[in-house]
Parts: structure tokens; sequence; C-alpha cells
């Protein structure tokens, strides 16, 4: 893949980006064996040949002179923040001695006191690791703070694992708590272009959020809001849809939806003696069932008698919650004046077409180009499962879902929407994407409490609360090890004391990885990975409008003394005697089991680049493996209207979710058996609402103010903040400056920029200089991830040490007790610190 | 007589002996295959992935590439077919 007008002398090698887990297509220039400049791949439909801060900044990651590149053992047995480990290196061979001895003595005792914590998403092929040693734990997973009730609620809607709003065909845009299209979230250098091109042909955005972000700052109109109240807006706005304008898609609701469904008092579909869901026959004035029933003759509101037993449909019971959801108390909750609720509201419906069609590859579809788009910040709550509930049934109000101009699923990977049919003419709900769902088990073999989450996703912050009381939770076995795999739980998880405390008590920790870092350097061992720019795979993660694979390939030989993660974790399964497992979990995970002609054998070792030819053909056939990616880049296509638009043909979406009320009770009922009190249920409900969260309860304890952390382009994860081209970037920008504060709210406490000052949660405190702003809501403080690694070893970064987790709590109080996910969002109290004046900015000189 | 491939992966290659084998296997159905296939301690693989006659729900059952549903090994096998049996792992990953 030559560039003709580069003025660079060398070849161009197609591959894929690693600096964040989507994976944009690269093309890296190389020369005498050495990477020169990375810059998009014009030929990949995903990223349309842009690339970000991130990934134009990938060699730095390659040719970081803090990586480590050759494998090393702590010879100093003291940990703690601030320890010298003492490192030596040592040889591959005595590493993996030293581990497969460790590891394998945890093993023959009782395998789940392995913790593991792992990263690197686009090797999450890898993640069955742990599954195949013996151990359900995971000490943390990186998700826990974004999609962890924003997954189980897009899988049972429509089969998807995101959702992005159609770039092609909106034509008014809701933002919430969300970068999409312009500095995060789903790939975002081809969404970037996207959105502005969808911004010239006049789409029109409105972007709430606390703080004035990239896509406040580029919409048409921001609107401050506070943090962890966004489903207070949306509410209001439904109940301007539905009682006071009267305006919603209603064919939309009673033809694909389970709207017109008959609910009795409580909360369960009537059903007909063969188990069939009723819907009440307007002909006969009576109950029938679902599929005997003309949609013409289905009511979609109403409050029926039927046996002397009260029923209403699902779309009546929504609608009559909302009715208490008015403008005016949603604006005392989310600080949003009734009239900016109410015109939203207005210009929403009006976009969005009502009863419009359009005809794309000679197929005619419903046409809504309006749609309500979200992510970490609008639904990253300890309410989550009602956020995310909240946002579909809005977007559903006006028959938008998977229709163009409206609000689309993105899947997984290049597998595609999960489709199967359920019950009652319904897509069969499909929380988990990631893993099968863990049945109920008691006592719990997963300190994470995996088996009490049964469309939950994997609650990595309760360990916090499970590992120092294990006795609380029934945990029969303390974790003595763990695997730290590219994931940095004392950067990561809230409450870092307490995970600290946790990691001191392990007897061995192992880290996989590329730098050193808050958690590797607690470390006993060090096994060094390779960079994207010298490893294998193929990826694809969470395309919003593509399919198909992408390469990584090693553009350069591997620096120093370095391993594949998959050599490495291969070798370790090999030495620990389950290396026919590990390949058998591959069989799995890969898909080989539904080409069972690719099927690896477990008595032989596969290299990576086997492994990955593999799987490259079973995909692609015979011809496309991976010397035909290497030299071809990708085959990445645009999904198709077939593949984007209604995948699921006439099966009929959730608006009522019995299945999750449902859940509950059988989790109940199961905890009840098992003599379990005090686990909280009260999330497992059909419909969402307004309830107050811990967060808003807090604020009555005195915590005035909300904290939220936010990030954009130049930043992802923890590893890019130790990285100097980024953060010389991001330090020019005064957002990553400080904690940044309100001007009014500053003015009120005598704080200029550069105040030293201090937040104070329920969980923790910590420290920065203020950065004074116009562009944030005045109760909120904001800290830019920018601001937040409290190590690095690179002399060219400097540690800003803001570390917002620490103001997290990692308790049931602050997490969705139905999904699992994590409040994000504190409640902190205020100081101004002493002496300040003295202090030396740092930001800008 | 006509055959079938066998692969089983994990703890169903453990129970059988072998990962990868072709048997032969006259008309029948799934149920009737898993009968047929002994495990390595005189048992039938049936006997193990089954409960009431419906496939265990920690286990999985594919034929050509279709995984069938607990109440499918009712499904008949004609020759030629590939049935890849395995055991569930719950614990893959986090998220």
């Amino acid at each position: 893949m030559a560039t003709a007008a580069s003025a660079y002398h060398g070849s161009w090698i197609p591959s894929t980006c690693g600096m964040c887990l989507h994976g944009c297509g690269i093309k890296v220039l190389v020369k005498d064996g050495v990477a020169l400049k990375i810059e998009g791949d014009p030929t990949n439909p995903d990223n349309l040949g842009k690339l970000c801060p991130k990934g134009n900044a990938g060699l730095a990651r390659l040719y970081d002179s803090t990586r480590v590149l050759r494998p090393m053992k702590r010879t100093n047995p003291m940990k703690g923040p601030g320890v010298n480990p003492a490192w030596v290196e040592i040889t591959w061979d005595e590493a993996y001695g030293i581990v497969a001895r460790e590891l394998g003595k945890v093993r023959a005792d009782d395998p789940r006191k392995l913790l593991c914590a792992l990263g690197d998403f686009q090797r999450i092929l890898l993640w069955g690791w742990p599954a195949v040693f013996g151990s359900p734990n995971f000490f943390t997973s990186l998700g826990n703070y974004c999609g962890g009730s924003y997954h189980p609620v897009n899988g049972p809607v429509d089969g998807s694992f995101a959702a992005i709003n159609d770039y092609e065909l909106c034509n008014y845009w809701i933002q919430i708590g969300s970068g999409d299209g312009f500095s995060s979230h789903l790939h975002v250098s081809g969404s970037s272009k996207r959105m502005a091109d969808a911004r010239m042909r006049g789409m029109k955005v409105v972007t709430l959020d606390p703080r004035c972000s990239v896509a406040a700052a580029k919409a048409d109109e921001w609107i401050p809001i506070l943090p962890g109240t966004d489903r207070a807006f949306v509410l209001g706005m439904a109940h301007v849809l539905v009682h006071e304008l009267d305006r919603f898609d209603r064919e939309f609701l009673r033809d694909r939806t389970n709207a017109p469904y008959l609910v009795l008092d409580d909360g369960h579909f009537l059903r007909d003696d063969a188990g069939k869901a009723q819907v009440w026959d307007t002909r006969a004035q009576a109950p029938a069932a679902w599929d005997t029933v003309p949609p013409e003759a289905m009511t979609l509101e109403g409050l029926f008698v039927t046996e002397g037993r009260p029923v209403r449909t699902g779309f009546q019971v929504w609608k009559d919650i909302l009715v208490t959801h008015t403008p005016e108390r949603m604006s005392e909750i989310t600080t949003v004046p009734a009239p900016t609720i109410r015109r939203i509201a207005g210009e929403f419906v009006e976009a969005a077409r009502l009863g419009a069609t359009i005809e794309i590859a000679g197929k005619t579809y419903p046409y809504r180009p309006a749609a309500l788009n979200y992510y970490r910040g609008s639904q990253s709550h300890a309410n989550g499962l009602f956020d995310n509930m909240t946002y579909k049934l809005f977007n559903m109000l006006v028959g938008n879902i998977d229709v163009p101009g409206g609000h689309l699923g993105v899947p997984l990977d290049h597998r595609g929407f999960f489709v199967s049919p359920g019950e009652d003419g319904m897509l069969k709900p499909e929380p988990h994407q990631l893993h099968p769902a863990p049945p109920f088990k008691y006592p719990p073999d997963s300190t994470h409490l995996m088996e009490w989450f049964p469309i939950g996703f994997d609650a990595g912050q309760l360990n916090t609360e499970t590992l120092l009381e294990p006795e609380r939770f029934g945990l029969n076995y303390r974790p003595e090890a763990m695997l730290l795999y590219h994931s940095n739980p004392l950067w990561n998880l809230p409450e870092t004391g307490k995970v600290e405390e946790i990691m001191r008590r392990m007897k061995f920790v192992v880290a996989i990885d590329i730098h050193l870092t808050e958690s590797t350097q607690w470390a006993d061992v060090f096994l060094p990975d390779r960079t994207f720019l010298e490893s294998t795979l193929l990826n694809c993660l969470e395309p919003p409008v593509v399919t198909g694979h992408s390469v990584r390939q090693p553009v350069v030989e591997p620096l120093g003394d370095t391993r594949d993660a998959y050599e490495i974790l291969t070798e370790l399964a090999e030495r620990l005697g389950f290396r026919d497992d590990w390949n058998d979990l591959l069989n799995v995970v890969c898909g080989f089991t539904q080409k069972p002609e690719y099927l690896l054998n477990p008595e032989k070792r596969y290299s990576d680049h086997e492994l990955w030819d593999r799987y490259a053909k079973s995909i692609y056939g015979e011809e496309r493996g991976l010397e035909w990616f290497k030299r071809n880049g990708h085959a990445v296509r645009p999904r198709t209207p077939e593949e984007t638009y209604l995948p699921y043909g006439q099966l009929r979406l959730p608006f009522y979710f019995e299945f999750i009320q449902r859940t509950g009770e059988d989790l109940r009922r199961k905890m009840e058996e098992a003599g379990i009190a005090g686990w909280p249920f009260d999330n497992y409900k059909p419909l969402p609402f307004w309830k107050d969260s811990a967060v808003i309860e807090d604020g009555a304890r005195g915590y005035s103010f909300f904290a939220i952390t936010f990030k954009e382009a130049l930043h992802t994860f923890a590893d890019t903040m130790v990285m100097p081209w980024l953060t010389e970037v991001s330090e020019k920008d005064p957002v990553h400056g400080g904690i940044l504060i309100n001007a009014q709210t500053a003015a009120t406490f005598g704080i200029q920029t550069g105040a030293r000052i201090r937040l104070t949660s329920p969980a923790g405190s910590i420290e920065g200089l203020a950065q004074v702003v116009e562009g944030i809501h005045p109760q909120v403080l904001g800290v830019s991830n920018a601001i937040t690694r409290h190590f690095v070893t690179n002399p060219a970064v400097r540690v800003k040490g803001s570390h917002f987790n620490r103001l997290l709590a990692g308790s049931m109080r602050y997490t969705d007790n139905a999904t699992g996910g994590l409040e994000s969002t504190a409640r902190v109290r205020l100081e101004v610190m002493r002496g300040w004046e003295e202090e030396v900015r740092y930001a800008h000189g | 007589m006509p055959t079938v491939d066998v692969a089983a992966l994990g703890t169903a290659r453990k129970l059988l002996g072998f990962s990868k084998r072709r048997v032969s296997f006259g008309q029948g159905t799934v149920a009737d295959l898993l009968r047929q296939l002994a495990t390595v301690d005189g048992g039938t693989l049936y006997a193990n992935l089954t409960c009431d006659g419906r496939l265990r729900g920690d286990f999985a059952v594919l034929v050509d590439g279709f995984s069938l549903k607990p109440d499918q090994l009712d499904r008949p096998l004609l020759g030629g077919e590939q049935v890849v049996t395995l055991a569930i792992l719950r614990h893959l990953h986090g998220g």
C-alpha cells in the first residue's frame, strides 16, 4: 500500500490502531526497520482515513523509553504505594517457571483463588484464560464505568451491543452524556467525520451535559444539567409527548412492540391457558392471544376488566407513570427549565416526521429522522437500568428504533445482531452477549457476585466490598493470587484504599503489560507484552456503520525481549497443564465450533499466526487467510440496509420489560431459599420512572457539589496519560488544567484558577488545582481523566494526581442492583486549601 | 454405513477420551448418537449430557454449526454431519 503523495521513502504497511478498543484502519510508514509515521487508512470505510490524536501518537507507545522490554521479578518483598520493587531482569524461562509454580499451587488448592484484572479489549478472545484456569473472578473490567447498565438493555431491546443515531439520515440529534461523533465512544475518528458531514447538511444537535464538552461546544444548543438526572429530563419530555402533545408513533408501538400486551396489577402479562400474552381485542371487547388479533383491532391504551381483574396495556402502565413526571417536577430535579424540556420535546417529535416512509435499495422503511443518543455520562449511575430503559422508550415513542434516521443498534462484532425469536412474538432477550448468563449459586463462586446478577454485567467494583468482608456475602474462600492483564485496578477501581488493602493481601501477583503502572508495580513478576505495532490479531469491535475485520500486524521487529500476550498465556497454560482446555476454549470463542474443520487440536500448540490464520479463514474462506489480510489490511465494508434497518424482521421489541421483573422475582425466590437477607431487588422493574439514587441522597448529607470525570479524544483508559506527546497537547487545553469549577461558584468561594482545592466524598478525597471556567454547571466540579494518574515512570510526564476514582464507592448502595452498573458521579464537599497562593501552577506556567 | 464426524471439547473430550473422531452411525437421532458414544468410564455420553431426556444447561451440542436447544436431541442425523459437543464455561470474561 504505497502513498504516492508521501514525502517519505519507505513502505506503508496496513494495520489496525490499538490505542483504544475500536481499531481504526491505519498504515504505518516503515523505513530501515523503523516505524516513522502513522496515518489513517483511506481505504477503510470505518475511519475513512481519519485518525484521532491517540492514533497519531501510536509511535510514542512503540518507542516509549519507559516500556518494559524484558521479564522482571521483584526483589523487595515489601509492597505499597511508592515502594521500590527493586526489579531485576530475568529470562523468560525463569519468569515462566516462577509464575507456573506459584499459580500452580493456587490451582491445586482452589483455582477460584486467582483474581484477574482484565483489559486490552482488542484481544478479548484471550479473556477466557482465567475460566480455563478455573477461576470465575474478575477484579476489574474496564466496562464498569461505561457499559455496566448500557449493554444489558441494548441486548434485550434489539439484539445489539451498543447503539448510535443514524449519521446519514438523522436530522435532529439529542446527545446526552456522550461524545459520539465528537470526542469519544464508538469509533471516534470516522464518527467525527460522519457527524461533521451531517452538520453540513443541516442536522441539528442538542447536547445535554453538566460540562461544556466538545459535543456541547459544537452543538446547536447546550443544555447544562445536573449529573445523574438526565433520565428526569427525558421522562419530562416523554410526559410532554404522551400527555400534552398527544404525539407519538401509535402504529410502531402497537405493531412492533409489546406495548399493547395486557398487564395485570402484579406486573405480569395476562396470559391465556396456553401461556400466550393477551391483547385487548376491540372487535370482541375481550382479551385474546396476541397472535390472533390483527393490529388494527388491538388497542394501545386503556384500562379494562376481565374476569373481575383490572388490566392495562403495557403502554398505558407507562403512560400512567408519566402523569407525575411533569416538566415542572423534572425541572426541579435537573435544573433545566420546564419550558426548555417542553420545547425540546416538541422539536424532537416534529423532526421525527411520524408516519413518513423512505425507500432504500428498493425497500420501504419508516423514516424517523430524530433520535436520542446517550452513553456513559447519562446512564452510568446507580439506577442505570432505568436510565437506559428511559432513553430506549423515549426513542420508541417516535418509532425510531432501527429505522432510517433513527436510533440504530450496533452489534458487538462481525456476527451482527443477536437475533432469535423469544416468547410472545418477541425478540429473545439477550442481556449477556459477552458470556453465558451464570446460574444463581450460594455460596457464590465469584467474588464479584456474578451469580447474583442474572441480567447484569460483571460488577468488578463489588470486590472492594466482598474481598474485605467475604463472610458477609457467603464467600467461603479468599483469593491469594492476582493476574493483572493490561489492567490497572489501583487506577480504574473506586475506593483506592480498599484496593490497596486487597492487593496487599495477595501472596503472588503477576502482570502482563507494557508499562509499570500504579498496579503493576505491585507485581512479583512482570511479563512484557508487545505493542499493537509488534503483534498480530484480527479486530472487529462495536462497529457503528460497518462490519468486517481489519488486521493488526507487526510493522517492525519487536523491541527488546517481549512476547505476544497470546504466546504468554499459551505457554503458561502449557506449563500449568491445561493447554488442551485452552485450545478448546479458543475453539469456542473464535467460533470454530460453528466451522468444525477449523477446530484447534487440543494436543497441539499453535502460534499466534496460525491461530489468526484459522480465524480469518473460518470467517472469510480459504482464500482470505492471515496473509491476505496482511497484504490488504482489512475486509471492512459498510453494513447493508438489510443488516442495519429492522434486522430482526417482524419480531416485536420490548416496550414493557416484563422479563426483567420476572428475573428479579426468580432471583428473590432463590435468595430466600438460600437464606440470603438484605439483597436489594428494587430495580427489577418492567418500566422506568424517577427515583432518587444514592448521589441525590448524599446531597442531603452535606455533600452539596456533584463531581464528574470526563475524557476527550486525546485519552482513553489509563495508558495514554503517560505518553508525553499526548500529555503535552492536553496540558495546553485549560479543560485539562485542573479541577473545573464554574466562575460564579468560584467567585462565591473566593477561588481563582490555580487555587489548591480538596474534594471530599463519602468514599474519599482528592486534591488538585482549581481551573475556573464558564462552561460547567454551577453545582458541578469536573475532573478530566488527563489529570488522574498518580504514578508515572516517564520523566517527561508530570504526575497530576487528582485521582477521581478515589471519590467513588464500590458498594451496592452505589451499584445498580439489577445490572451491576456503577455510579460514576460523586457528591462532594469543596474546600479551599490554605497556602494555595504559594503553589506553582503547572497548567499554564 | 454412514458416518458422522464428532468433535468433543473440554469436559466432553475428557469424558470421551478423544477430541475428534469419525463415527459409523446408522440412521437415528442426535440422542441415539450420544447413546452410542461410550465414555472412558464405561457409560455413555447421553447419560452425562442429559437430564430427563433434555440436554443439560451446562453442555452444548452443535450439528453442522447450529446449536441445539435442550429439547432438540431428537434431531435426525442422516450421515455426513459434523457434531460438536462441549461443556459451557459461564465465566468466560468480563467486559
